[in-house]
């Protein structure tokens, strides 16, 4: 038995996964983010949340054996043995400049501002290769047919993560395309919901401002003590 | 009076040949009839008629067919095709004459180029037709 | 009451609102239901006619394998897609007989739709609603439902190319065709005829090159005018669009033209059925009909003549 082999019995079980094309030794249990920070890489663009809300962290990949590209987001996916990945911290798309007070919802408003709508060829990659599983080229359509509302129902969980542009071979960028289905449709065809209303009352009143004061005079440790400290039960009602 | 060598290199077979293997017809099947021309109702904004860019696509001219308009003004209405006493599919021919530009330069048709307002008042059937013929 | 699976397109949800909403209201007189797929995608509008691209083969061979699926679920419903646009019924139409001819084809398409649990297997038949109407309903069974025949229209049959074209697609002659023409007269309509009954209208072209569409639309109007009609009756979105829109430019640019109202087929249906005229949505289009239906007496309760 070699040293090596010796070391690893009582080290975490691990698996080999390419990044960028080396080669890295890392323990199974980590997710893709955690698997790339272990290996050393110090993730500056590409990371937020870290809890699959953000869409920052896309990443593309491979698995052994399968000539299938896979996607997800970094940050929920785990590590499997032979993957060979590399992040896309950044997918290059134009956005409309709009301005949402004066945009009407018609049914030409988004092909209005994204005429390569027209373009979708209804292959379905987009959709397969969502991290949320939502229906992209559905939305897309409904996009495409003037059903604002269906539209922004349908692309409701999308995190913004760019992954379906980057498939698509008509080059439409679905997930600003359902970012202006949602405007359109939160701000003409809902009504706004009363806390809401609420809270921007309190908010305008100055409810929050001591409390903002109050943070921002604390030092970066007692700052991290409120942070461990902080629980999220209604003061008012305890 | 000048006169213009005909001239059948390798260029002028592969640039047929590709024309054939995209639009799947015979283009030796034509025998010039001008069936097509004259019942294409886009005749007269073409700088070519369809038959003369057959003619030119056996002949394999490539620069002569790629520069004339004939191509970009058929609509695809497939009169052409459905008189054709070849039974050519002279569309699928404009088609792959299209199809051929579009795979060099996917853009004919500049769609982040076109004017809000215009966008506006078209009807989505016609920007879907309109790429699909006209981008790659 | 049959069942037919039902292909919307995309323009019917969007500038023709008033074509979709009059079928739907006429089959219903005729014993026909008009059931739209759920989920359904854009066709693709125009076939692509080179041999070796699968990837715009895609969406009308999605289309047809979601209509399969909805057909499952309809009762009494025969194996058949029914579309108003004349453009989806071609494009349809020619996909369907491609890859029945095709093996290969299909089997590299359904494996592109597998991921999405489709598969198509060419059981299925594309029908214009013109054709279920001309072959399943009949004209005297249309006749029979006519309350206002539409006395004093005189209609011009606009086919447009799509009806008529390829081969694969053609619902009637495409020299000699009468199923428009049929239609008209069973309606109580007048009928003229015009050469250009299939003269392209430009279509597509109207996105970048306008100056096409508009020397096209002239002819078509003014062949029909020439012989007397006063309305010209068609079955695309895309001629309805062209012709309409163009029109009306003319009429600002020239006081001598006098443009002549569009209708769907199925419009001109719902007139004489004695539907509400609110489901013809005669406000979106260019050239308002409703002068010339109030003059003859064919809407609202004043004569003016």
């Amino acid at each position: 038995m070699s040293k090596t082999e010796t070391k690893k019995e009582n080290a975490l079980p691990t698996v080999k996964i390419y990044i960028m094309g080396s080669a890295h030794e890392v323990p199974e249990s980590l997710t893709i983010m955690k698997a790339m920070e272990y290996a050393g890489f110090k993730i500056k663009r590409g990371a937020g949340c870290r809890a699959g809300f953000c869409g920052a962290c896309g990443t593309v990949y491979r698995k052994a054996g399968d000539y299938r590209l896979y996607a997800a987001l970094a940050c929920q996916t785990q590590v499997e043995d032979g993957m060979v990945l590399t992040q896309l911290p950044f997918i290059p798309a134009p956005k409309g400049i709009y301005d949402i007070d004066t945009l009407q919802p018609t049914e030409s408003s988004i092909l209005r501002y994204y005429p390569e709508v027209a373009r979708c060829l209804s292959c379905n990659a987009c959709s397969k290769v969502c991290p949320q599983d939502i229906q992209v080229m559905d939305f897309v359509q409904y996009s495409l047919q003037g059903q604002i509302d269906k539209a922004a129902e349908v692309s409701f969980d999308c995190v913004q993560c760019g992954l379906c542009a980057i498939r698509c071979p008509a080059e439409i960028p679905q997930y600003h395309v359902g970012m202006l289905a949602r405007r359109l449709h939160g701000k003409y065809n809902t009504s706004t919901p009363e806390t809401l209303l609420e809270r921007v009352e309190e908010i305008e009143n100055g409810t929050f401002e001591q409390g903002f004061e109050e943070l921002l005079s604390l030092s970066k440790d007692g700052l991290k003590k409120r942070y461990t400290e902080r629980d999220f039960v209604d003061q008012k009602k305890a | 009076m000048s006169y213009e060598y005909i001239k059948f290199g390798k260029e002028e077979r592969e640039f047929r040949q590709k024309i054939e293997e995209i639009s799947g017809e015979n283009i030796f099947s034509c025998y010039q009839c001008g069936k097509c021309s004259a019942g294409c109702m886009f005749s007269d904004k073409m700088d070519r008629t369809v038959n003369q860019q057959i003619l030119r696509i056996q002949l394999g001219q490539k620069e002569k067919v790629l520069s004339a308009n004939t191509h970009w003004v058929c609509a695809s209405c497939l009169t052409c095709s459905v008189r054709c006493p070849r039974d050519i599919d002279v569309a699928a021919i404009m088609e792959a004459i299209r199809e051929y530009t579009l795979r060099e330069e996917p853009e004919k048709i500049k769609i982040s180029e076109l004017p809000k307002k215009v966008l506006e008042k078209l009807p989505n059937i016609a920007l879907v037709a309109n790429f699909r013929k006209k981008t790659g | 009451m049959v069942q037919y699976s039902y292909f919307p397109g995309c323009n019917l949800k969007t500038n023709a609102k008033g074509f979709e909403e009059t079928a739907i209201a006429v089959s219903k007189k005729l014993n026909v239901e008009l059931v739209e797929i759920p989920n359904w995608n854009c066709c693709g509008t125009v076939h692509t006619m080179t041999s070796d691209n699968i990837m715009k083969r895609i969406a009308p061979v999605r289309v047809l394998s979601r209509s399969k699926k909805h057909i499952e679920t309809l009762e009494e419903s025969p194996n058949q897609v029914v579309t108003l646009c004349s453009m989806c019924n071609s494009t349809l139409k020619i996909v369907s007989k491609e890859v029945s001819d095709n093996q290969d084809t299909l089997d590299k398409i359904n494996y592109q739709l597998e991921d999405d649990e489709l598969t198509y297997e060419n059981d299925i038949e594309v029908k214009h609603f013109l054709e279920i109407l001309r072959d399943s309903v009949g004209y005297e069974g249309i006749s029979k439902k006519v309350v206002k025949p539409l006395k004093g229209l005189k209609v011009s049959p606009y086919y447009g190319c799509m009806l008529l074209h390829p081969e694969e697609a053609k619902i009637d002659d495409e020299e000699m065709p009468d199923v428009l023409e049929s239609l008209v007269e069973s309606l109580g309509a007048e009928l003229v005829m015009s050469p250009l009954f299939k003269y392209c209208c430009g279509s597509y072209h109207i996105v970048d090159q306008e100056n096409i569409v508009s020397s096209q639309v002239e002819k078509i109007v003014e062949a029909a005018t020439r012989r007397g009609a006063n309305a010209l009756v068609v079955a695309c979105p895309l001629c309805s669009y062209n012709i309409d829109q163009q029109q009306k430019a003319m009429a600002k640019e020239s006081a001598g033209f006098k443009p002549i109202p569009i209708f769907y087929f199925t419009q001109l249906m719902a007139l004489a059925m004695g539907e509400p005229v609110k489901i013809n949505h005669f406000k979106e289009h260019f050239i308002n009909p409703e002068p010339l239906l109030k003059e003859l007496g064919l809407i609202g309760r004043k004569k003016t003549k």
